[in-house]
């Protein structure tokens, strides 16, 4: 059981990874809490949903998705955070909380209430070791983003734009005295922090087999506490919070049995770093 | 000052003409459900079966030549909500009676309205003990009355059939975490504990939020017991049937009337296959009452129509036939309610109501070929009469 729970633990924090790092790339390089990036994930989740239906094909919709995400975070960057961005940082703060609330409202009436089914086909097939058994949807989760960790690994530190974009996270106008085209850097920043939201929403469509207007409430906060943990902007720190959340929340259930509502648990955490590590697990003082 | 008293008077005549107008012609009757919001599903149901039944009634002459006029409001599931509408049914709308399409939380908050106004409401599938009777007063809410089971009844009849026909001694419960998962779980596992089944684990998950079941069923898959019963609604119910299936648990899920949803078999897809539900909703039923009302939902609303829907329609029902019985005195209608006796309801034939809880048989129902279909019915008078509340 101990192994299946932490197949359960980790499945869950990756997904809560991948949604993170969008949240923490974009503080780490504008300093705007990006609350309506939990609106952007859902918005991959329809994408992906509606592409799902009208294609058939899952490998496909998870792609549209992200391209969808990834589209609705760089507007969101381009013609809402920009022209705010000489005002106090509450003032994209309080435009981002409205967007998201107002994506909440336009999927519900633009898709209905209801829950959506995903049922996909994934063609994955379980991975089943002695009693131990990784499920197919946990096989994709995994996989998925283990490709997109790498991926995102070897753009950060093998080339020029990674290189530039951490530059810019330390000190945008130092980089932008080098030549580097700091604004064009801040789009990439949105598009791949988007691109994850958008398979996050994707993923979690068919590890849930659901698809709803609010499925962004809860990682909206969650992944903010999440961001916190790791470390503002710290990316490997926001991973290994990630994890660390979803497994202590699936121990707390299954392996301790304690009737604990879930979504404390990132908070608890949360709290107790910013009292013991302010800056968070991996951070420097 | 002249022209004032000329425009008093304008207005007395006014308000006067109106109140004429309205008054013999249409009777009103209130109804609210949770049109939008989380539990959208059941509320659109709920909507529309009762507009059905307002159809047939209003299609037949109305009650005694006059027509039906039922007035339509959406709680969102909220109970703050529930209690302006209430208010506005007693005043603004001044019905004759209520029908609560609604869940426990809004059905709840109004019944003391309700009570208080003497005005009687029958509640469609609300499932809290609360609804019919008031805990600080310690009495009945004598103008409530419910054509839903009481959580704990439909538990023990779950449990009864789970254990005596399921042959199921080692069990697992794992509920929702609000009144409908906790007197419904509560009901069930006293009843098999009774009839002498095993409980091995009993959990509870967030309501709503949970979405991932996976550490509650392998916990419940390391026991490996003969029966799963999961107390929930459907999107959850949905959840938990298809992570059970996908982690290898192959012990049977029974659940109850929050599954019977076509959303349920919509989203659980194939894992819906054999799912056991205790229900109030018998489609098999060959009265033509009920085959009546599955077909014309069916061409009116291109689905099939769910418990929810078929409880509401009856609540309608059970209210038009106490007006044609009493007349359209809330108090008249109250006494014609207390009075019902083998009532041919379109979910069973209700033998009476005791302190507001309907008295009739238990349905359980089994997905097959992607459909509920009937597998047996509970009628033990032990189990379906509900304890007497003190």
């Amino acid at each position: 059981m101990l192994w299946q729970q932490l197949a359960n633990g980790i499945a869950i924090g990756s997904v809560y990874a991948l949604i993170s790092l969008g949240l923490t790339m974009v503080y780490g390089i504008l300093r705007i809490l990006h609350i309506a990036h939990a609106g952007i994930y859902a918005l991959g989740a329809y994408v992906g949903w509606v592409s799902f239906r009208l294609i058939g094909d899952f490998w496909l919709s998870l792609f549209i998705g992200m391209a969808g995400s990834a589209l609705a975070g760089y507007l969101v960057e381009r013609f809402l955070y920009m022209p705010l961005l000489h005002l106090p940082r509450i003032a994209p703060l309080i435009v981002s909380i409205g967007l998201f609330t107002a994506m909440e409202e336009a999927f519900r009436i633009v898709a209905g209430p209801h829950t959506l089914a995903y049922n996909a086909q994934v063609g994955l097939g379980d991975l089943v070791i002695g009693s131990f058994r990784l499920t197919e949807t946990q096989v994709l989760i995994l996989l998925v983003t283990l490709i997109i960790l790498v991926i995102l690994w070897a753009f950060l530190t093998k080339t020029r734009t990674g290189l530039a974009m951490r530059a810019c996270a330390q000190d945008p106008e130092t980089t932008s005295s080098f030549g580097v085209n700091v604004s064009a850097i801040i789009a990439v920043n949105f598009l791949i922090g988007s691109a994850m939201a958008g398979a996050a929403g994707v993923l979690i469509g068919v590890y849930d087999n659901q698809v709803w207007p609010t499925m962004g409430s809860i990682p909206a906060y969650k992944a903010l506490a999440i961001v916190v943990l790791g470390g503002l902007g710290n990316i490997p720190g926001t991973v290994l919070a990630s994890i660390i959340v979803g497994l202590a929340e699936t121990f707390f259930i299954g392996i301790l049995a304690i009737p604990f509502p879930r979504d404390a648990v990132a908070f608890i955490a949360m709290i107790l770093v910013l009292m013991f590590r302010p800056y968070g697990l991996l951070g420097k003082a | 000052m002249r022209r004032t008293g000329l425009l008093l008077s304008v207005l007395v005549f006014v308000t006067l003409v109106f109140a004429l107008s309205s008054y013999g012609q249409d009777i009103p009757i209130g109804f609210f459900a949770p049109i939008t919001g989380p539990a959208a599903a059941d509320g659109a149901s709920a909507k529309h079966s009762v507009e059905l039944g307002l159809k047939e009634v209003n299609n037949a002459g109305g009650i005694k030549g006059k027509k039906v006029d039922l007035i339509i409001y959406d709680d969102r599931l909220n109970p703050q909500e529930a209690v302006a509408i209430a208010n506005k049914l007693i005043e603004k709308d001044k019905v004759v009676g209520v029908v609560s399409g609604s869940y426990s939380g809004p059905t709840r908050v109004t019944a003391p309205i309700f009570q208080k106004a003497g005005i009687p409401m029958v509640a469609g599938y609300a499932v809290h003990p609360d609804v019919t009777w008031d805990p600080t007063a310690k009495k009945p809410n004598d103008f409530i009355f419910r054509n839903g089971f009481l959580g704990e009844v439909e538990g023990a009849a779950a449990a009864e059939f789970a254990v005596k026909n399921q042959k199921a001694k080692k069990i697992s419960i794992i509920s929702m975490d609000n009144d409908f998962g906790r007197s419904i779980s509560a009901g069930f596992a006293m009843r098999a504990e009774k009839l002498g089944a095993q409980i091995l684990t009993k959990q509870m998950y967030k309501f709503p939020g949970e979405k991932d079941f996976r550490p509650f069923l392998t916990r419940i898959k390391e026991g490996n017991p003969d029966l799963i019963f999961a107390a929930g609604y459907y999107n959850e119910a949905a959840s938990i049937c298809r992570q059970a299936k996908e982690l290898g648990i192959t012990s049977q899920i029974m659940g109850e009337e929050g599954f019977d949803s076509p959303k349920f078999l919509e989203i659980a897809g194939p894992a819906a296959e054999g799912v056991i539900i205790a229900t109030n909703l018998d489609r098999d039923d060959p009265r033509p009452l009920v085959q009546n009302f599955l077909k014309n939902y069916r061409q009116a609303y291109k689905e099939d129509a769910d418990m929810v829907g078929a409880s509401s329609y009856d609540a309608f029902m059970i209210l038009v036939n106490a007006i044609q019985k009493g007349g359209t005195d809330p108090k008249a209608i109250q006494k014609a309610l207390l009075e019902t006796k083998d009532y041919n309801g379109l979910t069973g034939k209700i033998s009476r109501f005791v302190q507001g809880e309907v008295v009739k048989p238990v349905q359980i129902q089994v997905v097959k070929g992607g459909k509920f279909r009937r597998l047996g019915v509970v009628d033990d008078p032990e189990i379906i009469t509900p304890p007497m509340k003190q």
